[in-house]
C-alpha cells in the first residue's frame, strides 16, 4: 500500500547523470579494456607484468596498512567522543572533518613539513623521518586523511547504541566489559569497520601521496593507470588495469555500503542522552589520550601547512612573500598560466559542481520521501564512481564524451562533470539524513491543507533541513575545490586549477610557492569547516 | 443522506503487501456530523483515515465527498483536513502563519486570510499566542493551533487521528470540549479516531466500531452501547462476555454481583482485587475459564486474591449466537 505520489521521477535525474557520466563510460572503457587485451588471458598477462603487479600489491599493502593504522588511531577516539560529553566535544567532532576537506596534496605537503627532511617533528625525533617519505610517508598521509573519518563513524556507531540496553546490563550486574560486549561494543565495531573499509578504499586509490612522497615504485593501481595512459601513452593497458582495479575494490565497496546501511538503521532507533566523562575510572584515560593525540595531529597538520605557506619565498624576503609572488608574473611565465586564472578556474568548477550536486540532492530527497526503499540502491549507484576511482572515471569520461562534445570547452565540461560526479556521493547523504529527521506528518499536513507534493516539500521540509543543505553544499564545494586526481587527468593548461598549480610548482622545485598554494587551499577548507560547524552541523557519510 | 451529502465510503479495502488491513468498509458521515471511529490497536482506524485523505491507496472500493468521487484526486485537492496524533506544526512558522497556511495555499485574498485566521484563533482561544513559535507552546496549545489550522480553509470534512493521545488527562478533558465546540461552531463534519471508548461515546453523534479491518457496528452511542451487535463489539465496549444456558450474553462490570459460592451462582477464583478510585476492581476467573471483570462500590468488603467466590449478574444483553 503506497501513497499517491510515486517519487520515481525526481530520482531519475541523478540516476541518469551518474549513468551517463560515470557508469556507462566506465563500463564501455572496461569492456574495451577487456576485449582489447584479448579477454581474461590478456588481463592475466597484464596482471603478471612486474610493474602492474607491483602497483596491485602497493594498493593492497598501502590500503591495508593505512586502514589498520587509521583504526588503531581513530577508533579509540571515536569511542570516547561517542560515549561521553565534555566541553568542546562538538567542536572537536567538527574539527575532525577538516583533513577530509583538505586537498590530498595539502595533506601530503603537511606530512612532508612535519616528518620530511628538516620537518617540525623529524628534526626533534629523527626516528619519525620514516614517516616523511616512501611507504611510511604514504601511510602517514593516508592516516592523517582517514583516521578522523574512522573516529566519526565509530562515534556514530557508539551514539546509536541503546542506553536502555546498557542500563539493563548494569542492573543485571554487568560491569564495564559486559556493557561493552552486550551494549555499545557491536555498534562501535560496526562504525570502526565501516571507517576501516573506507580508509582501505581511499588509500588503495591514493594518487597524490605515491606520486609526491615516493615515486613510481610506490604507485598504486590508480597512479599506474594514470602513468600508462598519460606518460606511456598506452590507453589499452590502462583500460585493462582499470578492470583489475574495479575487480579488486568491488568487494570492499559493497562491504562499506552494507556496513553503512546497518549503521544508519541502528542510528534511527536511538537518541543517546549526554553522559559526562567518568574521569575517576582509569580505563577511560587511554581513550581520552587517543582523542587528544588525534586532535593534536589534525591541528599540527593544519599549522604545518599554514606555517610553510607563511615562510619567506626566498632568503631575506618577508613573511607571506610567497603569496605575493604567487600572483606575480614569474609564476605565469614558468607555468604558462596565472594563479589568478587558476583560482578563477577552481572557484568556477567547484561552484558549478556544487550547484549540480545540490540540485541532485534536493530532487533526490523529494523522490526518496515517497520511495524511501530506493535509498540503498541509490546510495550504491552514486558511490560507484568513487570505486571506479577518479582516474578511471576521468579516463572513461575522456574516452566516451570527448568525441561527443568536441570544441575548445570540452575539457572544462569534462572537469565539471567529473567533479560533480565525485561530489554527489557526499552531498546526497547530508541532505538525505537531514530529511529523514523531518517528521513525515509535516509534509502530509501541508498536503491535507491543499499544498501539492513538490511545493509542500519546498515550503515545509527544505527550510527545516537548511543545515543539511549548507553542510552538503560546503562539503561538496571543499571537495571539488581541492580535487586533484580527476582534474589533473583531464586538464589542459587553460583549465589549470589550484591543486594542479600546487603539483606543478612542486615539480619545478618551488616549494615555497607550492606551500603558499597549499595554504590557500587549506584556508578555503577552513572557511568551509567554520561555516559547517556553526550551529553544531555534522557531516554525514 | 443523499448521495451529494457528506462522505460516502463503499466497499473500501486496503492491504499491506498481501495482508489485508481493511475489508469491505462502508461508511457515511453526514454534513456537520461528528462520527467517532473506535476500535482496538491495529484494527485499521488510521489506515482508513489515510485512505480517505489520499495518503494511502485503497485496493478496492470508492470514496466520495459531496457527490464527488475522490479515488483519483490527490490529497491536496480533496478538501479533507486531517489532524494527526502529533500536532505537526511547521516549526519555522508562527502560530498565525501556521493557521494561515492552508488559506495562503488556496490563494485567498489577504483580507479574508486575516479575518479567517483571527476567527479561528478566537474560536480556540489562541489570540495571545498568535506571534509565538510552535516550540514555545504547551502540548494542549499545539493541538488547538493544529485544529485551528485544519479548520481555517473550511474543509468539507475533518479527520482526527487520536489527537488527544499524546497529552495528559487534564489537558485531554479541556481539548475534548474545545474541539467539539469548535467543530459544532463551524458545522464541520468530523471523523474522529480513538481507542478510548469513554472519549468516543461522550463526543460522538454516532459511533462506528472497527475491528480487524471490518466494521462491526454503527449507530448512536447510547444505542450501540445498549445493544452490542457481537461479542467483539461487547468486549470493546467494556462488557464481560459470558456463556449461559446455551446463549451468549454481555454483562456490564457494574452489573456483576459477588455472593458466597452456591446454587444460582457461577463459581470462580479472584485473580486481582484493588482500589480503582471510584470503585473496587475485581478480576475473577470462572471455573470454565471465562474471565470476568467486576466493579464493586467503595465501602463493600472486597474478596482477596485467591478466594473462591460465587458470581451472578443482574442485567445481561443477549448477543447473536456463535458470535462469541
Amino acid at each position: 500500500m503506497t501513497g499517491r505520489f510515486d517519487g520515481t521521477i525526481p530520482l531519475l535525474p541523478v540516476v541518469a547523470f551518474v549513468a551517463a557520466f560515470a557508469i556507462v563510460p566506465a563500463a564501455l572503457l572496461l569492456a574495451t579494456g577487456t576485449v582489447g587485451l584479448g579477454g581474461l588471458s590478456g588481463l592475466v598477462r597484464l596482471a603478471a607484468d612486474p610493474l602492474n603487479r607491483q602497483a596491485l600489491e602497493n594498493s593492497l599493502l598501502q590500503g591495508g596498512a593505512s586502514a589498520a593504522a587509521a583504526v588503531a588511531v581513530g577508533a579509540p577516539a571515536g569511542v570516547f567522543l561517542g560515549r561521553y560529553t565534555f566541553r568542546g566535544r562538538s567542536e572537536l567532532l567538527a574539527v575532525l572533518i577538516v583533513p577530509f576537506l583538505l586537498p590530498t596534496l595539502a595533506v601530503v605537503l603537511g606530512v612532508e613539513t612535519i616528518f620530511g627532511t628538516g620537518g617540525v617533528v623529524s628534526s626533534v625525533i629523527p626516528g619519525t623521518r620514516v614517516l616523511g617519505s616512501g611507504f611510511g610517508g604514504i601511510v602517514a598521509a593516508n592516516v592523517l586523511y582517514n583516521a578522523p573519518v574512522v573516529t566519526l563513524l565509530t562515534a556514530v556507531g557508539v551514539e546509536s547504541s541503546s542506553p536502555a540496553l546498557e542500563e539493563t546490563v548494569a542492573t543485571l550486574g554487568g560491569g564495564p566489559f559486559a556493557t561493552f560486549r552486550d551494549g555499545w561494543g557491536r555498534p562501535a565495531a560496526l562504525g570502526a569497520a565501516a571507517g576501516a573499509v573506507l580508509t582501505f578504499l581511499f588509500s588503495a586509490l591514493a594518487f597524490a601521496g605515491p606520486l609526491l612522497l615516493c615515486g613510481a615504485k610506490c604507485y598504486t593501481v590508480e597512479a599506474r593507470i594514470w602513468s600508462l595512459d598519460q606518460v606511456l601513452l598506452s590507453p589499452a593497458a590502462a583500460a585493462g588495469l582499470a578492470v583489475l582495479l574495479i575487480g579488486l575494490l568491488a568487494l570492499p565497496a559493497a562491504a562499506y555500503l552494507a556496513l553503512v546501511a546497518r549503521l544508519r538503521a541502528a542510528r534511527r532507533s536511538s537518541d543517546r542522552p549526554a553522559r559526562p566523562v567518568p574521569w575517576g575510572r582509569p580505563w577511560v584515560w587511554p581513550f581520552a589520550a587517543a582523542t587528544l593525540v588525534l586532535g593534536l595531529s589534525v591541528a599540527a597538520l593544519l599549522l604545518a601547512v599554514l606555517d610553510a605557506a607563511a615562510r619567506p619565498a626566498a632568503p631575506g624576503a618577508g613573511e607571506f612573500s610567497a603569496f605575493m609572488q604567487l600572483f606575480g608574473p614569474s609564476v605565469t611565465s614558468r607555468l604558462g598560466v596565472s594563479t589568478l586564472a587558476a583560482t578563477a578556474n577552481t572557484v568556477f568548477f567547484a561552484t558549478v559542481a556544487t550547484a549540480l550536486a545540490l540540485l541532485f540532492a534536493i530532487a533526490t530527497g523529494f523522490g526518496l520521501s515517497a520511495r524511501p526503499g530506493a535509498a540503498r540502491a541509490l546510495r550504491a549507484l552514486v558511490f560507484a564512481p568513487l570505486v571506479v576511482s577518479p582516474v578511471v572515471l576521468s579516463f572513461a569520461l575522456s574516452q566516451f564524451w570527448r568525441p561527443v562534445f568536441g570544441g575548445s570547452s570540452t575539457v572544462g565540461v569534462l572537469i565539471l562533470l567529473a567533479q560533480a560526479t565525485l561530489a554527489i556521493p557526499f552531498a546526497l547523504p547530508a541532505v538525505e539524513v537531514a530529511l529523514r529527521r523531518v517528521p513525515a506528518n509535516l509534509r502530509e499536513s501541508a498536503q491535507t491543507l491543499g499544498q501539492s507534493p513538490w511545493p509542500a516539500y519546498l515550503d515545509v521540509e527544505l527550510p527545516l533541513v537548511r543545515d543539511g543543505l549548507v553542510t552538503a553544499g560546503l562539503f561538496a564545494f571543499a571537495l571539488s575545490f581541492g580535487e586533484f586526481t580527476a582534474t589533473y587527468f583531464l586538464a589542459t593548461p587553460t583549465f589549470t586549477t589550484l591543486p594542479i598549480e600546487l603539483y606543478r610548482l612542486e615539480g619545478v622545485r618551488e616549494p615555497a610557492l607550492a606551500a603558499a598554494v597549499a595554504g590557500l587551499l587549506v584556508l578555503v577548507s577552513l572557511v568551509a569547516f567554520l561555516v559547517i560547524v556553526r550551529g553544531g552541523r555534522r557531516v554525514e557519510f | 443522506m443523499s448521495s451529494s451529502d457528506g462522505l460516502q465510503v463503499r466497499s473500501l479495502g486496503a492491504a499491506w503487501g498481501s495482508a489485508p488491513v481493511l475489508t469491505d468498509v462502508d461508511l457515511d458521515v453526514a454534513e456537520g456530523e461528528f462520527v467517532v471511529l473506535m476500535g482496538p490497536n491495529g484494527s485499521g482506524k488510521t489506515t482508513l483515515l489515510r485512505c480517505l485523505v489520499g495518503l494511502e491507496t485503497p485496493t478496492t472500493g470508492t470514496i466520495s465527498l459531496r457527490g464527488k468521487v475522490l479515488d483519483r484526486i490527490p490529497t491536496h485537492r480533496r478538501g479533507i483536513g486531517m489532524l494527526f496524533q502529533e500536532p505537526a506544526l511547521f516549526p519555522h512558522r508562527t502560530v498565525w502563519e501556521n493557521v494561515a497556511y492552508g488559506l495562503a495555499v488556496a490563494r485567498r485574498p489577504r483580507a479574508e486570510v486575516d479575518r479567517r485566521v483571527a476567527d479561528m484563533l478566537e474560536l480556540l482561544h489562541l489570540q495571545p499566542l498568535a506571534d509565538r513559535a510552535p516550540d514555545a507552546l504547551s502540548g494542549g496549545e499545539r493541538q488547538r493551533v493544529a485544529l485551528a489550522r485544519t479548520l481555517a480553509p473550511e474543509p468539507a470534512l475533518v479527520l482526527l487521528d487520536e489527537p488527544f493521545a499524546s497529552v495528559d488527562a487534564e489537558i485531554r478533558r479541556d481539548l475534548r470540549s474545545a474541539f467539539r465546540r469548535a467543530l459544532s461552531a463551524t458545522r464541520t463534519a468530523a471523523l474522529h479516531v480513538t481507542h478510548d471508548r469513554e472519549e468516543g461515546l461522550v463526543l460522538a453523534d454516532r459511533v462506528v466500531l472497527l475491528s480487524e479491518g471490518r466494521i462491526l457496528q454503527d449507530g448512536p452511542p447510547a444505542k450501540v452501547y445498549a445493544a452490542p451487535a457481537s461479542a467483539e463489539s461487547a468486549r470493546f465496549l467494556g462488557y464481560n462476555v459470558v456463556e449461559e444456558d446455551g446463549g451468549t450474553f454481555a454483562v456490564a462490570p457494574s452489573d456483576v454481583e459477588i455472593r458466597p459460592p452456591g446454587p444460582g451462582t457461577h463459581s470462580g477464583v479472584v485473580t486481582l482485587s484493588g482500589f480503582a478510585g471510584a470503585n473496587q476492581l475485581l478480576e475473577i476467573s470462572l471455573d470454565d475459564g471465562t474471565g470476568i471483570e467486576c466493579r464493586l462500590p467503595i465501602g463493600s468488603r472486597p474478596p482477596t486474591v485467591g478466594e473462591t467466590v460465587g458470581v451472578r449478574w443482574g442485567r445481561s444483553v443477549p448477543l447473536p449466537t456463535r458470535a462469541a
